[in-house]
């Protein structure tokens, strides 16, 4: 209890419970987004669906992460010690999606 | 020279005697925690990426129109006419996933995983309110929202259960499916059920500290934090699952 007093305190806005129910909201208004557009491009084979879906669901982490986790309204240097490294993993990520779409390739030459 | 001292302790963060991140370690280190989990979860989506298409599109998508898979005789038909599942082509996940519990002989596909993404979302959303309530102390709220949580999560492990054992029921196999390549069903197998097992740990923590709170520890202790750590990690399994999500059945 003791170390806990030391702290000063970080911001928690007053209205915390309507901004939680308006994340959850937008949380689910995306994911019906991402159905749809899944359903609607169907026979899209480019490679810039996987980029939309991907930002989608970097958009959606951007809600949990900041509001539902507290990351918002934590210190600078904590948020960036715990984001830097997940950006260069979502480009480690797509990285690896167009690595696979090259061994397809080689597959067809073998 | 009182005076210069005080000045260095307020002008940095790393002078020591305070918290830099103003967190409590606990706190810290639950998130450079959820960071290596991240890490290991990403792996398994790289190597879903990878393999993933490492293989053909699914056959026939190009010649489909939007909203195509969503009709029952459409996707019957063409199922039935062509042979659709092969080994060296990806399976359109929708095709696979089309089942709903007590509902037969319906194509609903990508319905009730929607359905766990919703029940998973709530869950989050009844934790955040958990902490919420543990801001202002209120025990009653607080032991009341937890337990929210808690049914949601195990709600969750359900769904999941069901899943599995229908697909399963369909004959797939870690090492072999009925509906393309062997990886589909046992990358699937592997990422969900990692995650499955993260969702377990969760709810089981959650339990330990809905019992805590009833029994007044934290109201004890004059403050709620431990409900903080535990949400974080739960808000966690919840952002996973976002991005399961978005692998598994839509790229």
């Amino acid at each position: 209890m003791e170390h806990i007093e030391h702290l000063e305190h970080t911001e928690t806005p007053k209205d915390m419970k309507s901004q939680i129910w308006k994340t959850f909201w937008i949380l689910l208004a995306f994911t019906v987004v991402d159905i749809v557009i899944y359903f609607m491009l169907l026979s899209n084979h480019s490679m810039w669906k996987n980029w939309l879906f991907i930002l989608l669901g970097v958009v959606k982490a951007y809600f949990i992460v900041g509001v539902f986790m507290h990351m918002k309204f934590e210190r600078k240097t904590l948020m960036y010690s715990i984001i830097i490294p997940m950006i260069f993993v979502v480009f480690f990520v797509s990285l690896m999606i167009i690595e696979g779409d090259y061994t397809n390739l080689l597959r067809w030459f073998k | 020279m009182a005076t210069n001292t005080l000045s260095t302790e307020k002008k940095f963060n790393w002078g020591g005697g305070k918290s830099p991140f103003s967190v409590s370690y606990g706190k810290l280190m639950m998130w450079i925690f959820l960071l290596s989990d991240a890490f290991t979860f990403s792996s398994l989506l790289i190597a879903y990426g990878f393999i993933r298409y490492s293989f053909q599109s699914p056959i026939h998508n190009l010649v489909v129109k939007p909203f195509d898979h969503l009709s029952h005789d459409f996707v019957q038909e063409m199922v039935e006419k062509t042979k659709y599942f092969v080994q060296d082509h990806w399976p359109s996940p929708e095709l696979v996933f089309n089942h709903f519990p007590f509902i037969h002989g319906m194509h609903l596909p990508l319905f009730f995983v929607s359905l766990m993404t919703f029940i998973l979302i709530l869950s989050s959303v009844t934790m955040v309110l958990a902490v919420e309530a543990g801001h202002r102390n209120a025990k009653s709220e607080v032991s009341k929202y937890m337990l929210m949580t808690i049914i949601g999560g195990a709600m969750f492990l359900g769904c999941q259960a069901w899943e599995w054992t229908t697909f399963i029921g369909e004959g797939a196999r870690l090492f072999g499916n009925p509906y393309g390549p062997r990886s589909f069903a046992a990358l699937f197998f592997i990422v969900t059920g990692f995650h499955g097992f993260h969702v377990f740990s969760g709810v089981v923590l959650n339990v330990i500290i809905y019992i805590n709170v009833l029994k007044g520890t934290y109201e004890k202790r004059g403050h709620y934090e431990m409900v903080e750590k535990v949400g974080l990690y739960w808000h966690f399994v919840d952002l996973v699952w976002v991005f399961v999500f978005t692998f598994f059945y839509l790229i």
